[in-house]
Parts: C-alpha cells; structure tokens; sequence
C-alpha cells in the first residue's frame, strides 16, 4: 500500500496534473483499483458458483412449485398457477402442526437457554487456558455423528433404557416419556444447546466485567447487577442463540422422527411426508417456503440486534 | 515513616482507617501491612508506580477485593467483610465504567434506584447531581457519544448523586489529554471543596497528587512508604524511593560521616542533618531547583560546594537545565581511588547568564534544602 501512494505524485506529474486540480484518481490508481475489484471477484466465484446451482435454483424450484398444482395422480403440474397450497396452510390439521412446531421450538429455546447462560457464564469467567478446554469439551458432540447421537438418546429414553431402570430402582415406576413430546424437546434441547452455548459465550467473554463492578458499587446486589447489567449487556448473544436454536428447531426433521411419537407430527416432517408418501410436492413447496420465510425474518431480527449493540456499546468498548 | 496526623475537619473519627491491611493475590504480596488513617472532609492522594497496589488498596476500601489480612474501618464502622453495595462508599472508576446501554440520567440514577429512591425524589437528585458536573443538555446521550471529559463528569456524578461518605477515585483523569487533565484537577478540587466528602484519590502522577490533595500516601511494592502533606514529601522524602519518585532530584550516594556530615563518594563531605548511625550508606537528595551554579572560584562561603564541568545545557524557555559532571572524572587533581564520578542536575530561571557545556562550574546548595535518605 506505502508504495502505491508514494506513486502517486508521480504519475500526477507524468498526466500534467496542476497542484490545484481537484483530487481526482491518476491513471495509475484508477488501474490498482480496477485489479483489486478483478482479483475480488476471482476469488469469490467458485463460492457463488455453488451456491447458485446448489442453493439458489432448488430454492426457486420449491417457490416455483410452491404455486403449481396436483394432479389427481399426485403429480405435479406446472401448467395452473394457484394459491391452493397456501390456502391450506389455514387448515385446521396443518395450522395445528405448525402452531405446535412453534411450541415445541419456543419450549426448547426457553430450555437452551436456561441450561446454556449459566454454563457459558461459567466458561467465559474461568482463566483463558481452562476457557480453551472446556470450549473443545463443548465442540465434541459435533464431531460425532448426529444420527448416532439421537439414537444413543432413545435408548437412553426408551422404557428398557437406563433412565427408566433408575426410576424403577428408586420406586417411580417405569419412564415412559420416549415418542412423546417431551423427548422430542429433551432431545432438540440437546441437539442444539451448541448454538446457544456459543453466542453467549462469546458475548459473556466481550463482557466488561469492571461495568458490574460498578453495579455493585452503586449499592446492586449481585442479582441486581445481573439483571441490569449483564443480561442487558449480554442481550445480542441471547438473542443470536435464540434464533440459532429455534430456527433449526421449528424445522427439525431428524429429531422427531426418532423421538416423537405420531402424535408429535412436526412441520419438518409433515413437508418430508408431502414430498415422499402423500406426493404433494406444491403443500410441500409452500410449507417449505413458509418455514424459510419465518427463518428469514427470525434472521433479520437477529441483524437488527447486532447493529443496535454496535451502536449501543461500539465506541466505549 | 513520618505519619503526620490527618488536619482535623469534621469529625473526629477518621473516614478511613486501615490498620495491617494486606492483600494477596496466590503468591503475589499486592498489599502489605498498610496502616493509614485518612481524616474526614480529607483530599487523600494514593501515588506510586504501576503495580504499586494502590489500587488494590482502593478497591479494598471500595468492597471490590476483600482484605487477607488486617481491619479496615469507615467512619468508625468495620467494613473489612462487607460487600461493595453495602458500603458507604462510590467510586470512579479508571476508565469510568459507564453503563453502555443507559443514557447519562440513567447512568446517574442508577445508585439512587438501587436503593429504592425513585420518582420526583430521584429526578431532582439526578438534575442536581448533573447540574454539579455542567452536564445539563446531555440527560439523553449514551456515553459513546461523549467526550472523554463528559464521561468523567457521568461518572463523578454517578458516584455523587449517592452523597457517598467517601469518594475513590481510580486515576480519574488518567484517559484526559493534558490540558483538560490540569483543568480538571482544578475543578476536582473545588468540587471536593464543594461538596465536603472525603476523597480518596489514586494516581501514578506526582505533579497531579502534589497539587490536588491535602495528603500524600507513597506507596511502593505494596508498602505505604511515607504519608504527609505535599510539601513534607517533596521536602523531607522518607527514603530513597520517595525522594526519586517525588519530583526530580539528585541523589549523591554517599556514607553518613556523623549525624550532622556525609562523605559523598564524589569525593567531599559536606553538611548534612541526618538521624543515621555514622558509616551507613545513604544519598544525599538535592532538588535541581536548589542547586547554585557558580563560576569556578566564585564560591560562597558556608555553603556545601563541588566543583565540576557542565556537560550539557538545555534551554526550556522558563529555564535553563544544565547536567555537571562532579566527581574524579571533571579534572579535579589529588582524587581518591575510591570516589566516584556524579551527575548533578540543575535548573535556573533564563533571566540568568547562560552558561555552556565545558565550562567548569562550581555548584552549591544550602544544606537546609537537602534530605539525607537511607534505602
């Protein structure tokens, strides 16, 4: 860079340039601009390119279909627009689902992080070598597959299992809470717990711990100081794990499947019963974009967080 | 260590009192068997170096770190095991520690809400308390949009607004560029004077704590090494330390002849009041400013007198600084193996003759203006 500026006189003086012309960009600049904004775009096409063929196309594909019709066969035609699909999104059946995906999604929310701030307060206040292990302790389930780990979860559940063997020994009678609701929460809490322990340690470990010093000395309690300082200090971490948890949760697939009963239908696996069994690729389709639209708006209410604590926080930090 | 009284104001009973106080972090020794007693409606300076424990001793008073050892009392009430919020007690902290996520009347209410004053009673104390730090206008800003100097009056009147009966202060006007930092220290003064609490002040700047506070506490390697008012630190250094941090001066290392003389190892002896045994190695400590610089010869009589060579001349506008070797190595004949060559620095006001490097000089110095300190 040091060497582009000092060019720049130079060429200043090769083009004629008077000391009073307005500062406009020489020949030589204009030219380490035009290679810059080139090497730019070199390097971000292979990304874009994947993206465009493996994101982009299917996901207008879904919106596509998602006004096509069913044929009586159960295939789809692409020759009659409609809204029918999202009509039935009103639907009794599926309005139930969705509402209890919703449900289910806010209990395991409420559930992560309840469990996650007071673990990541914990990591984020121990000495920075400690901090780095138990951050590795934490990264370790994701390295093992996830399928695996929700089946170690049913069995886990299962009225054979180990949880129930210890509620018998201890005369609570046998455990029966797997395909119910509850193990699809417990079991969504566990999967997910990552994405809300990591954001708020990251915003605990930015937290100025001199602020709630100050609270204390203003006469706060250390609740006090919590309550007003910390968790207001700490809000766009909640809110990132927030999102980050529920977002995957309303849409989970795997996780209910596996631990839900039938009667925990959820709307990632109702928009998988559309595409395979029942055939209905536009519900599907609108199901799906539906559940994007949500996740969408869940992730620009997060952007809206981030900037606002820039704000808030950014110059004394 | 001289441990002058505290000047009587107020009440009686010390605002602060320590007594053995020690603090240790694992093996590090931060504070070590402080014993102080800071006087009520006192303007109380805490200097040393980084590291010092000063600060450490601050926040002891505050509730931030609780003492290893040793009783710590407020206005007569023991307060050692108490926690921060229950201590009659503000502070402002190094880099003020405002409350990001409130505005600047919600920074100041924040002590008053605390302790459950809300309502008209809490708007009117918040209004006054700002008005005191000419912040009216600013209710509304977060403090990222103040200046510095505005974010040290959030925080002086965050902490006032509770009429604590001690005020800390952690190096307040440490994060200030110099100027506003001397405008500043005028206007804490008066504000201290204003408002009658006692303040407890902690700094690393001896010019800011020599002419703000009543009192002065040197600390050095978690120790309180001498406490007085300005003039008696400047003046009578306890030890080396005190006498090498305080100011600038010179020390001419030397060895006490009798309780009255010391043999400087530049090689003369001259009159100096000590209170150390004869034979033990002390310094001599000479302000630059208490330094006579007289053409060789021209020497006044009665006066302790060396003879050396300027080597190196300064002109500061108000002054003049001249460095002059003493000692073997400034041409004197007959030295002794066992002298040592010495710097003395000296300051003059310009309106006197200048005069150059290379010129031998004689220098002197009235043996009221020196302090014999031991280590």
């Amino acid at each position: 860079m040091p060497s582009l500026r000092r060019a720049k006189p130079a060429a200043a003086q090769s083009t004629d340039a008077g000391p009073d012309t307005p500062p406009s960009l020489t020949p030589a600049e204009l030219a380490a601009q035009r290679r810059k904004r080139r090497t730019g775009t070199l390097i971000a096409t292979p990304g874009a390119l994947y993206l465009l063929i493996f994101f982009v196309v299917p996901l207008g594909l879904i919106t596509v279909y998602s006004f096509a019709t069913r044929t009586s066969t159960g295939r789809t035609s692409l020759s009659g627009w409609n809204l029918n699909s999202y009509e039935r999104i009103a639907d009794d059946v599926i309005g139930g689902i969705i509402a209890r995906s919703a449900w289910l999604a806010f209990l395991t929310t409420v559930l992560c992080l309840v469990v996650a701030y007071p673990f990541a307060y914990y990591l984020a206040t121990r000495p920075p070598r400690l901090r780095a292990r138990l951050l590795v302790l934490v990264m370790i389930p994701f390295w093992t597959n996830g399928l695996v780990r929700i089946f170690a979860i049913r069995f886990l559940l299962g009225s054979n299992g180990p949880a129930s063997a210890l509620s018998e020994a201890m005369g609570f009678g046998t455990f029966r809470i797997l395909f119910t609701p509850t193990a699809v929460v417990l079991g969504m809490v566990y999967g997910f717990l990552t994405f809300m322990v990591l954001p708020l340690y990251v915003a605990l470990e930015r937290m100025d711990w001199r602020l709630v010093e100050a609270a204390r000395d203003l006469y706060a309690s250390g609740a006090k100081a919590f309550w007003r300082v910390t968790v207001p200090l700490t809000r766009s971490g909640i809110v990132a794990g927030c999102v980050l948890v529920f977002v995957p949760s309303f849409g989970s697939y795997v996780v209910p499947e596996i631990l839900g009963g039938a009667k925990t239908l959820l709307i990632g696996s109702y928009v998988a019963r559309q595409f395979q069994a029942a055939r209905n690729w536009p519900l599907g389709a609108a199901l799906s974009v539906l559940v994007i639209v949500a996740m969408l708006v869940a992730v620009a209410i997060n952007q809206r967080n981030s900037a606002n604590a820039e704000r808030t926080q950014g110059v004394t930090r | 260590m001289s441990s002058a009284p505290p000047p009587d104001a107020g009440s009686s009973v010390p605002a602060v009192e320590m007594h053995g106080i020690s603090k240790r972090f694992g093996d590090v020794v931060a504070v070590d068997g402080v014993d102080l007693q800071i006087g009520d409606g006192e303007f109380f300076a805490l200097l040393g170096p980084s590291g010092c424990g000063k600060t450490t001793t601050l926040r002891m008073i505050a509730g931030l770190d609780i003492p290893s050892e040793g009783r710590l009392a407020i206005f007569g009430e023991e307060v050692a095991s108490w926690p921060p919020d229950r201590r009659p007690v503000n502070t402002v902290f190094q880099a003020y520690a405002l409350f990001p996520h409130m505005t600047v009347a919600q920074n100041i209410a924040f002590g008053l809400q605390m302790r459950g004053i809300r309502g008209a009673d809490a708007d009117r104390q918040v209004a006054e308390a700002t008005a005191l730090v000419q912040l009216e206008g600013m209710e509304h800003r977060r403090p990222s949009q103040l200046s510095g100097g505005q974010q040290q009056r959030v925080a002086l009147a965050r902490a006032l607004v509770n009429h604590p009966k001690v005020l800390l202060l952690d190096e307040p006007l440490g994060a200030l560029d110099l100027k506003l930092r001397q405008e500043m220290q005028v206007e804490l003064k008066a504000l201290q004077r204003e408002v009658g609490i006692t303040f407890v002040f902690v700094t690393h700047d001896q010019e800011e704590a020599l002419a703000m506070s009543d009192r002065v506490g040197v600390m050095s390697e978690g120790r309180l090494l001498q406490v007085g008012t300005p003039a008696e630190v400047y003046e009578h250094p306890a030890n080396r330390f005190v006498a090498d941090f305080i100011g600038r001066t010179n020390l001419l290392e030397g060895v006490t002849e009798s309780s009255s003389a010391v043999r400087l190892d530049a090689g003369a002896v001259v009159a100096a009041a000590n209170g150390l045994a004869a034979g033990s190695a002390a310094a001599l400590s000479v302000r630059p400013e208490q330094v006579r610089l007289h053409r060789r010869g021209e020497t006044p009589a009665g006066a302790p007198c060396l003879d050396g060579v300027i080597t190196d001349a300064t002109y500061l506008g108000h002054a003049f600084v001249y460095t002059v070797a003493i000692g073997p190595t400034a041409g004197a004949s007959g030295t002794h193996a066992s002298e040592r060559a010495a710097t003395i620095t000296a300051r003059s006001e310009t309106g006197s003759a200048a005069l150059a490097a290379g010129e031998p000089v004689s220098v002197s110095w009235s043996p009221e203006a020196t302090t014999v300190v031991a280590d």
